[in-house]
């Protein structure tokens, strides 16, 4: 009897181990069932959730016994991801947020033989396509960005947008808006990413191409990053900021925008979607970045949401199907209209709604040169952190620059050997 | 005659040298016993032990935390620790953390537990009060903060606008901000401290207070010969429990600052998400856990053994 019970006891507590080690699974299929599993990177709430749901729907009807999973994304995508990639159980497709080749490439499958491959924007080649052409996922949009402002804060200070092409055009401009009583800078410091957002849209107008070369190399240029913290700094001294940058999220940003309470913002586009949520008639548009070495005025571009396939995936079929269901024009233009961005592939058409007037002067026209992200190209993977933080450290003075500078420049090298 | 069940009672009560027989239905079943410890034990190698042995061993690597492969590193991880100014300050704002928040924990816990120790009306809906935020979510608890301290709309503002004054930005400054979130802690687990100090106080046998009062003792001495030293062990517990918990500081933090300004307001436990999640450098995140691990159980050891030399000289 005795021998029983011990042997019961311990048989369960060995299965309520093992089901344990398997709950998290080293099924690299992801989707249970059949199903496929896309990991969407974006909030249950948000238009393009709402797009992804009616399109998969359509998709499921017309692919009898495919079921696909759409997971939203919880605030920290990135942070879930990297969970699932570091415990093998691995998505089928999730939204690789900038990073499908530098972070995720060596996880993905090759997709540059798809047919909607031939139609990838322009804009999206640099940082998207590797060396030998490879390309891992399947953009929605493009994510084209320069300094979003109100036209009627602008207006009213004397300002036009078209004046500033130099970071001391830009100082003036700013004077003159906080003489108005407005704030010239909307930053959400809560948030703290969008405070690395100061670095990737100035350091492209301050490192000359030598030194971008030698970052790309592992040589971190010290002089030129202290300049862009030094104009950061400077923003600082003149009380460009808004006072509740510590407590301000993006929804805050998005909302002084729409009310006409800040000049400008240095954040992506989808923050002037918002401020369209709270204001329809908001004049907001966005404009090309100044400089600071006397070169032309450039607007940033990247990755935003683009959809990658797991290499391993037990579904290899249903995914490439769904991507491609999804990268047909009419439904890329929905998707693309969602997110409030130009779509990713050039067969789709553009829908920006109220930036639509920024994108046709500076980027349909081509007048305007575009450059990648800053910290995607040249800061080594795992930089962005360090950037963000320091960052917010000369912004709420709780760091000189110099301190800031040498604490990336300890972390640039870092991850640079770590990389290698 | 028939034995009641009283008689035997008193019987065996009397009899101290008394054990149950070794009949069928009294034999003790240690083996029994034993085994039922095993899915314990199972659950705690799996969630306690192994995540501890393999963040030891991850300590000594250069993993990135989230790619197949990485490289041993040996002591290199621990070698940055000690350089790492980033990290100095992080620890130094664990140790505010955690021994702000059980100084003012102890401080007014036990004034509250002596104030509702009293006979009084409402005193059990106040200790329930005092009590309700141990039970809310720290993150709940943060955001409640939050939303009361932001800038625009938040309702600390409003009040100040309302009597004419000026916004503040409360979450703007280090100091401040450090304060803040000592004192959100501090307002979560007073209630704890309160209960334990509460529960200790209604053991002292109320006989020590008449025979005291009988010598001509009253108010300060009463407290301080004969509450103090017999509730130690409620001492020991209250503040062991608060300064791990402080130590731990996490979900106050990155609700209500995200670790800002800066890195000014993280704790230790903030920072190795921020190492490992978003600077992807998982070894060393993993070498900060294991400090922090060594600093708390050497903490509470040294802590334990000088509360029980009080207790004990008590």
């Amino acid at each position: 009897m005795r021998r029983r019970l011990v042997l019961t006891a311990a048989i369960s507590a060995l299965t309520l181990a093992l089901t344990g080690c398997t709950g998290g699974g080293t099924d690299s299929g992801g989707g249970k069932g059949g199903q496929v599993e896309f990991l969407t990177g974006t909030a249950v709430d948000s238009p393009l959730y709402g797009q992804y749901q009616d399109l998969v729907k359509k998709f499921e009807a017309d692919h009898s016994g495919v079921k696909v999973n759409l997971v939203p994304s919880s605030t920290d995508h990135e942070g879930d991801l990297k969970v699932r990639l570091a415990s093998g159980n691995i998505p089928d497709i999730w939204m690789t947020h900038g990073w499908s080749l530098l972070r995720y490439g060596k996880f993905l499958m090759p997709l540059q033989n798809e047919p909607w491959a031939k139609d990838l924007a322009p804009a999206l080649k640099p940082a998207m396509l590797g060396q030998g052409g490879e390309l891992y996922a399947m953009p929605v949009d493009t994510d084209i960005a320069g300094l979003l402002y109100n036209a009627d804060v602008l207006a009213e200070a004397g300002v036009k947008p078209d004046d500033i092409k130099t970071w001391d055009d830009f100082n003036r401009a700013a004077a003159a808006i906080k003489a108005k009583g407005k704030t010239p800078i909307y930053a959400a410091g809560k948030d703290q990413w969008p405070t690395g957002l100061f670095v990737d849209w100035i350091a492209p107008g301050v490192f000359s191409e030598a030194e971008l070369k030698s970052m790309k190399e592992g040589t971190f240029a010290e002089g030129s990053y202290t300049k862009v913290l030094d104009t950061v700094g400077a923003f600082r001294e003149a009380g460009l900021f808004n006072k509740d940058y510590s407590s301000a999220t993006t929804d805050n940003v998005a909302r002084a925008l729409a009310e006409g309470k800040t000049g400008f913002s240095f954040l992506m586009n989808f923050v002037a979607t918002s401020a369209f949520e709270y204001k329809k008639d908001a004049r907001i548009g966005f404009m090309p970045v100044p400089t600071a070495n006397g070169g032309e005025p450039y607007l940033i571009s990247g990755e935003k949401n683009a959809l990658g396939i797991n290499k391993d995936t037990k579904h290899p079929k249903e995914a490439k199907e769904l991507l491609a269901f999804l990268a047909q024009p009419e439904n890329l233009t929905k998707l693309a209209k969602a997110s409030g961005s130009a779509p990713g592939l050039t067969s789709a058409q553009s829908d920006l709604g109220g930036l639509q007037s920024s994108y046709d002067t500076y980027v349909k026209s081509g007048a305007v040169p575009t450059v990648p992200y800053f910290d995607r190209v040249y800061m080594p993977n795992g930089a962005w952190d360090t950037m963000v933080k320091t960052t917010d450290g000369v912004v709420t003075k709780q760091s000189t620059v110099a301190d800031s500078v040498a604490k990336v420049k300890t972390d640039f090298t870092k991850l640079y050997a770590q990389a290698k | 005659m028939v034995d009641s069940g009283i008689d035997t009672a008193v019987r065996r009560s009397a009899d101290a040298t008394y054990r149950p027989t070794a009949g069928p239905r009294h034999r003790p079943r240690q083996g029994l016993v034993n085994v039922l410890y095993l899915p314990a034990l199972a659950l705690l190698a799996m969630f306690t032990a192994y995540p501890l042995v393999n963040g030891v061993g991850l300590s000594f690597t250069d993993w990135d935390g989230y790619s197949p492969g990485h490289h041993l590193v040996g002591l290199e991880n621990y070698q940055r620790l000690l350089s790492d100014g980033t990290f100095r300050t992080v620890f130094v704002n664990t140790l505010v953390y955690a021994l702000g928040s059980t100084v003012l924990q102890q401080v007014l816990g036990l004034g509250l537990a002596l104030a509702l120790d009293r006979p009084m009306r409402g005193r059990a809906l106040l200790r329930a009060i005092i009590y309700l935020p141990v039970l809310v979510s720290p993150v709940i608890m943060g955001t409640i903060y939050y939303l009361l301290l932001q800038y625009d709309n938040g309702a600390l503002n409003d009040i100040v606008v309302a009597l004419g004054g000026e916004q503040q930005a409360w979450l703007s400054t280090t100091t401040g901000s450090v304060a803040i979130i000592v004192a959100v802690n501090t307002i979560q687990f007073v209630g704890l401290s309160m209960i334990i100090y509460l529960a200790g106080l209604q053991s002292i046998p109320t006989m020590y207070y008449e025979a005291a009062r009988l010598d001509g003792a009253s108010g300060w001495s009463l407290f301080r010969r004969i509450t103090v030293p017999l509730l130690q062990p409620a001492f020991a517990t209250s503040i062991v429990l608060n300064l791990i918990g402080g130590m731990k500081l996490f979900d106050v933090i990155k609700v209500l600052t995200g670790g800002g300004p800066g890195y000014s307001t993280n704790s230790v436990s903030t920072f190795i998400g921020l190492t490992y999640f978003n600077a992807q450098s998982a070894g060393y995140a993993a070498a900060m856990g294991v400090a922090l691990f060594a600093v708390i159980m050497i903490m509470t050891l040294v802590l334990n053994a000088a509360l029980n030399k009080r207790r004990l000289e008590a």
